[in-house]
């Protein structure tokens, strides 16, 4: 009897010892990629930046930092990428919510409808947007020729200021953004909605006081997740937006390709990074406070 | 306190009709039941009294007006979903004060009448609750406080003690009851249980495939079911399929003189009217199992043709497997077509008691 009870001690610990490993070997690869594609890059970066050559050797300097927070047009930049992001976050919640919720909603055969074109943007390569935008609504685009040929005058074009990367960075990130926000108002029960009809509330005070309370955090999570993509985007900003000031990612290019200045470059990287990581780090927040509501 | 009238109600969704032609009258105070199985438009019926369905044709009144086309926050309605819809960002109090808050009363009184309405459901104190802190049962209560605290005219309960267990159901169901003749307040209560509706209804409403087969009282609905639907969904009950010749049913096993034209017929005999009686005969039914419910035992026989029946016995008759035992009802009712066509006693049989008293032990 005793024999049996050790084996079949032994016989248990075996497997859940191997099944350890397995699960260390599994996450090994991806840990080890994350490790040394992404956290050595940006360690590497900031230690590069902070610890700079001089006649007598390696010196920690933020000469590169003062620089970057003296120069006007580096801050002009940083404001304009700052601008740009924010304006689209607003933008596309703005056009995102009303989308999520009659997709929510909707019993309709043309939600569906909805659905496919509001994805569509998704299946469209940055570059190819760009030229069709500049195609549209660029000097002498689709609207100027139809506006044009009812005698109305041209439209100020957006293409080349701030408004440019601004209209395609909506339209870029609109796919994902009505996504996560559809996803958020999944968890908001048609019985929920129906019972603060019932107790005589109209739709706009359902979606006041019953709605957007319960979806703050899919409404968080979708900021910090479409922010973190416009701060750091390249493609439309350098193809829509003006040449001065410009956003970080042009900037970042421009500095080391042109100016041949990597320093400086690594600098714009760096803070670039850090304005990324406090909404990364919202971001996780955000789901964390979501996965413990949810755990409730 | 109101009056609900349903007149010629439809509803069709794309090809499939969910409500045909349903006509109710609910009289101030009472509480009716809408029972049937899933799919028979129950649960459709009270959405559209509710406003969250618009009707494809019928009108619904309401103490004489015509409430079909508005929306729900304008129907003077209540309703308790089966998922109890609380909101989970507000506390106990909140959820009950939402309505109130909604037609802008004084602070006061918002705070007098959810007090009020938490003591009613046997809640007070738990105002500062939040929600996922209530058990099942004590959701539901908060959910029946929301929709009473507006004193709506017509109170509509949709299945509310489904996701319940069997002890709290039948507590709840009680309370509920208390509450309901306690306001006075004219209900309509959907649920697919029978033992939840003959407990709590003045009147049961007996639906299938969106229109009515029978509304009628409790003991009406049991004892006197007017079509053969209404007869096998109420209560368990034993059908026998044969024909009419020369005014007498006639089944191997069964014979009954009853009073019908010649034909087809289903005979319908509950198992407490179905008596049995030990026979060494080759035409007996062949008992399957008995089991013991401490106040009777349920046979199960089977016929020749395979029919299966349930026989309700006294506890000190034991049946076993294997046994020879002849049909002795003692009441019966006949249905042709799905209606009722003869219902009575049996001659020579007085009740149902008398009749297990003749069974003799068979071991």
């Amino acid at each position: 009897m005793a024999d049996t009870a050790t084996a079949s001690a032994t016989g248990g610990s075996e497997p859940a010892i191997g099944r350890g490993l397995k699960g260390l070997l599994l996450v090994a690869l991806p840990v080890f990629l994350v490790g040394w594609l992404i956290i050595y890059p940006i360690i590497a970066a900031i230690v590069s930046t902070l610890f700079v050559e001089a006649t007598d050797g390696v010196q920690f300097s933020t000469a590169s930092y003062r620089f970057f927070f003296s120069d006007p047009y580096s801050r002009a930049n940083l404001a304009l990428t700052l601008w740009t992001t924010g304006v689209c976050a607003v933008l596309l919640l703005l056009v995102g919510l009303p989308i999520a919720l009659y997709l929510r909603f909707s019993t309709s055969r043309f939600a569906d409808l909805v659905q496919s074109l509001a994805i569509f943007p998704m299946f469209v390569p940055s570059i190819i947007l760009s030229y069709a935008l500049i195609r549209t609504i660029g000097p002498n685009g689709t609207v100027d020729i139809l506006l044009n040929a009812v005698g109305l005058p041209k439209i100020p074009s957006p293409y080349l200021t701030p408004w440019g990367p601004v209209i395609g960075l909506v339209w870029d990130n609109l796919p994902l953004t009505v996504l996560m926000l559809t996803a958020g108002l999944a968890g908001i029960s048609n019985s929920a909605v129906e019972a603060a009809r019932d107790v005589g509330a109209g739709p706009i005070r359902v979606f006041w006081h019953i709605i957007l309370p319960r979806m703050g955090n899919s409404i968080l999570v979708t900021i910090s997740f479409t922010v973190l993509g416009i701060f750091s985007s390249f493609t439309l900003p350098y193809v829509l937006g003006p040449a001065s000031p410009e956003m970080m990612g042009p900037f970042m290019l421009r500095t080391f390709n042109d100016l041949y200045d990597p320093l400086n470059a690594k600098t714009q990287a760096v803070i670039s990074f850090v304005f990324c990581l406090f909404f990364g780090i919202f971001y996780v927040w955000s789901i964390a406070r979501n996965q413990r509501s949810q755990s409730r | 306190m109101a009056r609900l009238t349903i007149e010629s109600l439809r509803k069709s969704f794309a090809s499939t009709v969910a409500v045909d032609d349903f006509s109710l009258d609910v009289a101030d105070g009472e509480l009716v039941c809408l029972l049937g199985p899933s799919g028979s438009g129950k649960s459709t019926i009270l959405r559209m009294i509710g406003g969250f369905e618009q009707p494809t044709s019928g009108a619904i009144r309401i103490d004489g007006q015509d409430v079909s086309r508005l929306p729900p926050d304008r129907r003077p309605t209540g309703m308790v979903f089966q998922s109890h819809a609380l909101w989970s960002h507000m506390n106990v109090f909140n959820n009950i004060a939402f309505g109130l808050k909604l037609r802008r009363l004084p602070r006061s009184e918002i705070r007098r009448k959810v007090e009020e309405a938490l003591e009613l459901v046997g809640l007070g104190g738990y105002g500062h609750r939040q929600t996922f802190q209530l058990s099942g049962g004590q959701q539901q209560r908060v959910a029946l406080a929301r929709s009473l605290v507006l004193e709506p005219k017509i109170l509509l309960l949709d299945e509310p003690f489904a996701s319940l267990d069997q002890h709290l159901r039948e507590r709840l169901r009680e309370e509920v009851r208390d509450i309901q003749q306690r306001l006075g307040i004219t209900t309509l209560f959907v649920t697919h249980g029978q033992d939840e509706a003959l407990a709590m209804a003045d009147r049961i409403v007996v639906l299938r495939n969106g229109q009515c087969e029978q509304a009628d009282a409790p003991d009406i609905i049991y004892r006197n079911p007017q079509t053969q639907f209404v007869a096998g969904f109420i209560g368990q009950m034993n059908f026998i399929a044969a024909n009419v010749e020369g005014g007498t049913f006639r089944h191997p096993h069964v014979s009954i003189a009853v009073g019908v034209q010649d034909g087809p017929a289903v005979l319908a005999v509950r198992p407490e009217a179905l008596g049995l009686a030990a026979t060494d005969g080759e035409a007996g039914a062949t008992v399957l199992r008995s089991t013991d419910f401490g106040s009777h035992i349920m046979v199960d026989v089977e016929l020749a043709d395979g029919t299966r029946l349930k026989a309700m016995t006294s506890p000190s008759i034991r049946w076993e497997r294997g046994a020879r035992a002849r049909l002795v009802p003692a009441a019966y009712a006949l249905y042709r077509d799905n209606r009722l066509v003869d219902s009575g006693r049996v001659e020579g049989r007085a009740t149902t008691a008398a009749s297990l008293d003749v069974v003799r032990v068979t071991v």
